[in-house]
């Protein structure tokens, strides 16, 4: 009899862990609000409402 | 040499490292993500290295390459990159020909401005970001101190503007935004979306934090270029290297390996070896 071995390459996000429970939801929240008002500022730009 | 032109260099040996660092995965992978991912950095690494020249000397096709690569079209192929990871194939080859068609005419354009450019007004003193286009001034507005203005016609009335090394009106700045806003929506949009969507299904940390740098990155040489347009020009290098230095992280953390962490066995009959 031959085994094989399968492995897959999958980790978890750790249980209670402040960087990503607290931290990494409040960084995109916050990025994506920047990106949205960006984008809203170079559409602005490009409509010749803001001068740039 | 000032830190103001030690500080692109840095960003340009960074930006090389990285960008032989993503053609050596494509090479590996023939993965299309790879390669714009390639292509848009090394835009972004001939931008800095232009910016550099720029802050020495003035050539005209160092300003080509600082406009065109640098302030026009990196952010773009470096977005469609991580679209090819977040669209069907078929979707991302359509946008893609439009990007190559629109970088194409983007090309044209800047060549067509490049006998227009108003070269007495350069000066190595001031960084490439703060000098390239002329910006009329509105009635009553007040002339920048140090400024120089030119008084023209636009659009059918007389103007006067604070003068720039591109034109006013010259068409190629028009492109800029459309490649800007789909460079931001994919580039930091998908790294956003991308670190969501594993953070929602709570696997791949490495990949959560990678896209989040790599947004980050992003965001921060898109504020330092705002931050010089309105006359704040000192954070701009420091800026591109910070977003070097964050994007390199991330793109390295996302491809790093995790640990094994499930094992299966199989047990096969001894009549199949």
């Amino acid at each position: 009899m031959s085994i094989q071995t399968k492995a897959k390459s999958k980790s978890h996000i750790p249980e209670n862990s402040i960087l990503f429970e607290k931290i990494v939801p409040i960084a995109l929240i916050i990025m994506g609000i920047i990106t949205f008002g960006l984008m809203l500022f170079a559409a602005g730009v490009l409509l010749g409402i803001v001068q740039f | 040499m000032s830190i103001n032109q030690i500080l692109p260099f840095i960003s340009t040996a960074i930006m090389l490292w990285f960008t032989v660092d993503v053609f050596q995965r494509f090479l590996v992978r023939r993965n299309p993500a790879f390669l714009f991912w390639g292509i848009g950095l090394a835009m972004f690494g001939a931008g800095s290295f232009a910016e550099v020249y720029l802050s020495l000397a003035w050539n005209k096709w160092m300003f080509f390459i600082w406009y065109l690569f640098g302030a026009a079209l990196n952010a773009a192929w470096l977005g469609h990159g991580t679209l090819y990871l977040l669209v069907r194939k078929k979707w991302a080859h359509v946008i893609s020909l439009i990007l190559i068609g629109g970088s194409l005419f983007a090309a044209n354009l800047m060549l067509q401005a490049m006998p227009k450019l108003d070269e007495t007004i350069f000066t190595t003193s001031k960084p490439i970001s703060e000098q390239y286009g002329t910006k009329a001034l509105d009635a009553g507005e007040p002339v920048p101190a140090g400024a120089q203005t030119i008084t023209t016609t636009y659009r059918g009335e007389e103007v006067t503007a604070v003068r720039g090394l591109l034109p006013l009106g010259t068409a190629v700045r028009l492109t800029t935004p459309f490649f800007n806003i789909y460079g931001l929506l994919t580039l930091v949009g998908g790294a956003i979306y991308s670190a969501y969507l594993f953070w929602r299904k709570r696997v791949m940390p490495n990949r959560v934090i990678a896209n989040v740098l790599i947004a980050a990155g992003a965001l921060l040489i898109g504020f330092a270029s705002t931050l010089t347009r309105l006359g704040y020009g000192e954070f701009l290098y420091l800026g591109e290297l910070l977003s070097a230095v964050l994007m390199f992280a991330g793109f390295r953390l996302a491809a790093k390996p995790q640990p094994e962490e499930v094992v299966v066995r199989n047990s096969i009959p001894a009549s199949a070896d």
